[in-house]
């Protein structure tokens, strides 16, 4: 599976088959207004662009209902409609080449949908419309080629359901049209008119099961899934049919796949996999739910949270939309399920062994001391016990275990290697170090040792059944500080090769075995001598990874050549992952090999399209960790941390991992409140009661480990919860939850009444302390110096919290400011106030404290309709806006004039393709000090597609470099389909259209990651920096997500 | 949800059978993890084929139709046939505004609109924003735009 980049919001998506073409094409058009059709080349595993182009107009009114891209079934032609009153057209030649296209007026003004008709001799399109008086009509067209226009079609429909919205296509033989109401489904062709009622819904997605076209199935707003029978006598259409078959999330695309498979892609909710029973379950359902793929879309609002306290960010988003609403939490890294611990002080180490060779499980767990040595087992009742092995040597440090062949144990002391039977548990064999010089570091497989003495003597022993032969030692001329021989040859048993650091001249050397051939040398440059060193493949590459005393890991390729018996090292790379010396060891997930690095900042290095990644465990620091997959914990890890030996087992290896907390209602604001420990959220929930639907809002407070909802306060009947905010205020010590609320009147275009509720958590419940009307919606509320600011309708509101005569407290206004719109997003800093108008954009307002009052003092004059805003810095504001763009202003304090001062001017612009509900300061990864990367402020967006993403504020000259690549990356990573980035990067709103400034794009620099050597050198001798300089720069970016 | 499922007992079970199976998968049960998935990152050149970068035509619609008109009568009408019944009304007109208005009308059996619609053309802009505002429409774009605008709130 491929995951392509396409430049543009996808509008339209249809696959086609041109006449005479063996495979099918794929067309996709733009919301800006560029199509393409893409053919997939097996051969080379490319997207081929077969045609593309603009198909915008420089007059004509976008269409509110949505662009619509079809292709008669003929393959005649490719109909668009974009704008209203304008039918575009894009004919095919006979060889299945485009043409140029041309518009048709189109007379209905308030187009729902339009199909192309089967089996019609000349392209037919059918139209559903609404008229002036708000009735729904079909009418149908015929295509004239030649001439450029429309004639009439065979038949109309007039005034049908007024709900009526969708259009399907029966193909032949019967052909036809189904028309999909609120409360009736109709079927009409030429011939035939049939009708039939059903329960009111809205129905959101079709999708066709039979190629005849005599079975659909259709999605509905509540996620009910129902199957349109079409029944008929051959081609004459008798009658339609309807059946409920169950719930899925609510559908906004509906696949048939095959075998009663479905698809079921929503945009509310987690798309399904579904298979359809033929026989209903005990609940009466006929769906049966396999697969869930994960959707955050539409996050409404999200936290950004510590919730384990470990300075690492997560993200809670109010996710999914009425019966799929529910909270994600979204954190990075790799969790560690921790199933049993011991206390256990000053662990040097751990190995686990296994009762017999071929015992699937481990038994022992080897625990090493600074004088001695304890070996755990577990028990019948699956505790870990303290036991022994008589053949061991428990009196002093081990330096290394393992499992060797012929059932046998080998324990490496400083001062012997001790070969132990592991069923007789007695030694067999001991091989003694040389008299006065001891045994610093060792390491084994399963058939051989080496270890390396004082004085740099690197000595190879081989393990036979009952006996350790020494095989070979060398001198070298420095001490040795780390080994490794972790096969990574064909025989898993037994290596080729040797890894080797050295202390003095800070090297890493390769030796061939048994014969200690030094095959290559590498320098590591510095003065941090190598810590630990580690042979191991990922994804059929061999690597030698050498962790460095300061943190720091440097990854080669290793290549190897058997015949010539030749080594060299490739492709070398550094990166920092802690501060503290790392130690490599191997260990098994799911079938894949993995490296944990234990440090102060544990991490997994793991290989993903042939390429090393690296991904925090969510453990605060790690000293020794070793596999210990038994009977009772299996796949597990055993863990050693400060005065802590723990046993658990780890998550799947992948960077982001997403909990999902059901609600059954629709979460529109969070807040998390750190003292209490608990969130609050404001929801609704939809009842259908008979006819009626019904809206209830509620707060509820959850429990910030469980997520249980542990205490609920319903809103009046109306009334919304529009804000939600954790504070303190001046001269109280407690903390508050305030909610602001709105009366929605269904009669109203504005509210003009709503609250601010003021509630404490007192033993787990909210507790109302004070309540104060307000003259309209409360869209958002912020602590702002010890007080309460307050976004409502057209005004900012300053409000103070001051006790009353009886002890109790009240909210009393205090100034305010009129001037917006509608005030809707509202950040602090200080004195001053940014805030996010309805449709002006943003504006900075300041609290003068001697005056008590709120004045603006600069705004920015663009017509800007927003979605979100944020404090960057003191200077520059961050917003968001109905065009899917991002905007930056900054505050002009050093103009000349007034006039210049009190100007937001703006700086950034960027298209972001995405529509923005929310930014929060913060950070998905742990920021390590002493990086570069730690000190760039970062905030996190979330969008209605349910996208989280980071924006960082570069330092200029990483900006400028940065831009350089960016530029010269799209010289070399081209758009699919011929779309362009610059463009689609350029801010966009339907008033003007600019060139993106002070934005990157960091998918696409970080795509440079992913490219060829030679790509990278060309791009490397353009910017005339090495390529490994680049890579080193791009890899921290990538650090900041 | 519908009337009959009640009735029927069975349900949708029924109309559930031979559900089409096209051979399309390897396996039926589902892999636990689709794994993640590959960026694909484009390196050929992904311009269309030469004469496959499609644009719009940008003659107006009208001057279009007329010129097509003039043509085809030039052609001995051989292009228009078929709705000979359609083209009598428009054949003499040399507005072809008109001609369009008639065709689309004639299926309506309003044949004689060409007259107003010609009586739009000689008014000017101001007064056809006059009328457009009483009739509660948008005032924006060209002439014919306007023109248009009236003669489709008319039909």
């Amino acid at each position: 599976m491929l995951d392509v980049p396409i430049y543009g919001r996808i509008a339209t998506l249809e696959l086609f088959r041109p006449h005479g073409e063996a495979q099918d094409f794929l067309f996709i058009a733009t919301e800006r207004y560029k199509f393409c059709v893409l053919q997939w080349d097996t051969e080379s595993s490319e997207l081929i662009t077969r045609a593309m182009g603009d198909v915008s107009d420089r007059i004509g009114r976008p269409t509110d209902s949505g662009q619509i891209g079809i292709i008669d079934p003929d393959c005649r032609l490719i109909g668009l409609h974009l704008y209203d009153g304008l039918f575009k057209v894009i004919p095919f030649d006979n060889k299945g080449q485009l043409k140029e296209a041309f518009n048709i007026r189109l007379e209905e003004l308030q187009v729902l949908d339009i199909k192309f008709l089967y089996g019609c001799s000349r392209p037919t399109i059918v139209v559903l419309y609404q008229d002036n008086k708000d009735a729904r009509h079909v009418k149908t067209y015929e295509v004239v080629l030649k001439d450029k226009d429309f004639v009439e079609g065979p038949w109309s429909q007039n005034n049908l359901d007024n709900g009526a919205a969708v259009l399907i296509p029966v193909p032949p033989p019967l052909c036809g049209v189904i028309i999909i109401g609120e409360e009736t489904i109709v079927y009409c062709s030429a011939t035939a008119f049939k009708a039939i009622p059903v329960r009111p819904s809205i129905t959101r997605a079709y999708g066709r099961v039979d190629a005849d076209g005599s079975r659909y199935l259709l999605g509905d707003h509540a996620g009910l899934l129902h199957l349109l029978v079409i029944t008929h006598e051959k081609e004459r259409v008798t009658g339609l049919k309807i059946e409920l078959l169950g719930e899925t999330s609510i559908a906004s695309t509906i696949s048939y796949l095959d075998n009663a498979f479905v698809y079921i892609g929503s945009s509310y909710g987690d798309s399904q996999l579904v298979k359809l029973n033929v026989q209903p379950d005990a609940k009466g359902s006929y769906v049966e739910v396999l697969e869930r793929y994960v959707n955050l879309g539409p996050i409404v609002d999200f936290c950004v949270v510590d919730l384990e306290r470990q300075g690492q960010g997560q993200v809670v988003t109010c996710s999914g939309a009425y019966k799929d609403g529910s909270l994600r939490v979204v954190r990075n890294g790799i969790g560690i399920n921790e199933q049993a611990s011991v206390e256990l002080q000053g662990i040097k180490g751990m190995w686990s062994l296994r009762s017999s060779t071929d015992d699937p499980f481990d038994t022992f767990l080897v625990v090493s001391f600074i004088s001695e040595t304890r070996i755990l087992a577990m028990n019948l009742e699956d505790e870990l016990e303290e036991t022994e092995i008589e053949g061991f040597n428990s009196q002093v440090q081990t330096l290394f275990c393992h499992d060797a062949l012929f059932n046998q144990l080998v324990q490496v002391t400083s001062s012997s290697v001790r070969l132990v039977s592991s069923t007789t548990r007695e030694l067999l064999n001991e091989w003694n170090a040389p008299s006065n010089y001891s045994i610093n570091v060792a390491t084994a497989n399963a058939s051989q040792v080496l270890l390396a003495t004082g004085g740099g003597v690197l000595v190879h022993l081989e393990i036979c059944d009952g006996l350790l032969v020494e095989k070979k030692h060398i001198q070298l001329e420095h001490e040795i500080s780390c080994l490794d021989i972790n096969p990574i040859g064909d025989n898993p048993n037994c290596s080729q090769l040797a890894a080797v650091g050295m202390w003095t001249d800070i090297s890493v050397r390769i030796f061939s075995l048994p014969d200690l051939n030094l095959l290559t040398k590498e320098q590591l440059g510095g003065e941090i001598i190598p810590r630990s060193v580690l042979l191991c493949t990922f994804e059929g590459i061999s690597y030698l990874l050498c962790a460095l005393g300061d943190g720091h890991l440097l990854n080669f390729i290793l290549n190897t050549n058997s015949n010539s018996n030749s080594c060299e090292l490739m492709d070398r790379k550094k990166v920092s992952l802690g501060t503290q010396p790392i130690t490599l060891r191997t260990f098994s997930s799911k079938n894949a090999t993995h490296v944990f690095a234990a440090s102060d900042r544990p991490t997994v290095i793991y290989s993903s399209n042939k390429k090393l990644l690296y991904s925090n465990v969510n453990l605060k620091e790690v000293s020794h960790m070793c596999p210990f997959n038994s009977a009772a914990f299996p796949d597990s890890l055993a863990i050693a941390k400060e005065g802590e030996l723990t046993i658990g087992t780890i998550d799947d290896i992948q960077k982001l991992h997403i909990r999902s907390i059901p609600l059954g209602e629709h979460a529109r604001r969070i807040c998390h409140q750190e003292q209490s420990r608990t969130f609050a959220i404001c929801s609704l929930r939809y009842n259908q009661s008979g006819t009626e639907d019904t809206e209830m809002h509620f707060i509820r407070l959850l429990d910030d480990q469980t997520f249980e909802s542990i205490s609920t306060y319903a809103l009046d009947t109306y009334e919304y919860g529009c804000s939600i905010l954790s504070c303190s205020f001046s001269d109280d010590n407690n903390v508050y939850y305030c909610v602001g609320t709105a009366y929605v009147m269904p009669e109203e275009n504005e509210p003009t009444k709503g609250r601010i509720l003021v509630f404490v958590v007192e033993e787990g419940k909210l507790q109302l302390i004070a309540e104060k009307e307000t003259k309209g919606s409360v869209y958002s509320l912020n602590a702002f110096n010890g007080k309460l600011l307050a976004a409502i309708n057209q005004k900012i509101q300053l409000y103070k919290w001051t006790l009353r005569d009886d002890g109790t407290r009240e909210l009393q206004s205090e100034c305010g400011h009129h001037g917006h719109i509608l005030a809707l997003y509202v950040q602090t800093r200080g004195d001053f106030i940014v805030v996010g108008d309805l449709m002006k954009s943003i504006s900075l307002l300041i609290y003068k404290h001697e005056e008590g009052a709120i004045e603006e003092r600069a705004r920015d004059y663009n017509a800007n309709w927003m979605s979100a805003v944020e404090i960057l810095d003191d200077d520059i504001y961050l917003g968001a806006e109905n065009y899917f763009n991002l905007f930056t202003v900054r505050k002009n304090s050093e103009g000349a004039t007034d006039e210049e001062r009190s100007r937001l001017e703006v700086v950034g612009e960027y298209h972001l393709g995405e529509f923005v509900n929310r930014f929060q300061h913060g950070s998905l990864v742990m920021r390590l000090p002493d990086s570069d990367v730690g000190q760039i402020p970062t905030v996190i967006f979330g969008s209605v597609n349910g996208v989280i993403g980071v924006i960082a504020s570069l330092p200029h000259d990483q900006y400028v470099f940065l831009e350089r690549l960016q530029s010269n990356l799209r010289k070399v990573i081209k758009g699919v389909g011929g779309l362009s980035h610059e463009q689609w990067r350029s801010f966009n709103n339907e008033k003007r259209t600019a060139e993106a400034k002070n934005f990157l794009d960091g998918d696409l620099i970080e795509s440079f990651l992913d490219l060829n050597r030679s790509k990278m050198e060309e791009i490397s001798r353009a910017m005339s920096v090495s390529a490994e300089e680049l890579c080193k720069r791009v890899e921290e970016l990538t650090r900041l997500h | 949800m519908a009337p009959s499922s009640s009735s029927s007992g069975h349900g949708a079970s029924k109309f559930l059978g031979d559900l089409p199976s096209r051979g399309f998968f390897s396996s039926t049960v589902p892999s636990s993890n689709p794994g993640s998935m590959r960026v694909y990152i484009c390196l050929h050149d992904t311009a269309p084929p030469e004469d496959q970068e499609i644009k719009t035509n940008q003659q107006n619609i009208l001057i279009r139709s007329l010129m097509l008109k003039n043509s085809s009568s030039k052609d001995g009408k051989g292009v228009a046939t078929g709705e000979s019944s359609r083209k009598r009304a428009g054949e003499k007109i040399s507005d072809s505004r008109a001609k369009k208005a008639a065709q689309v009308c004639s299926s309506k059996g309003a044949s004689n609109n060409e007259t107003p619609t010609k009586d739009l053309q000689n008014l000017t802009v101001e007064r056809l924003r006059a009328l457009l505002k009483a009739k509660g429409l948008s005032l924006r774009g060209k002439k014919d735009e306007l023109i248009a605008r009236l003669r489709s709130a008319d039909g």
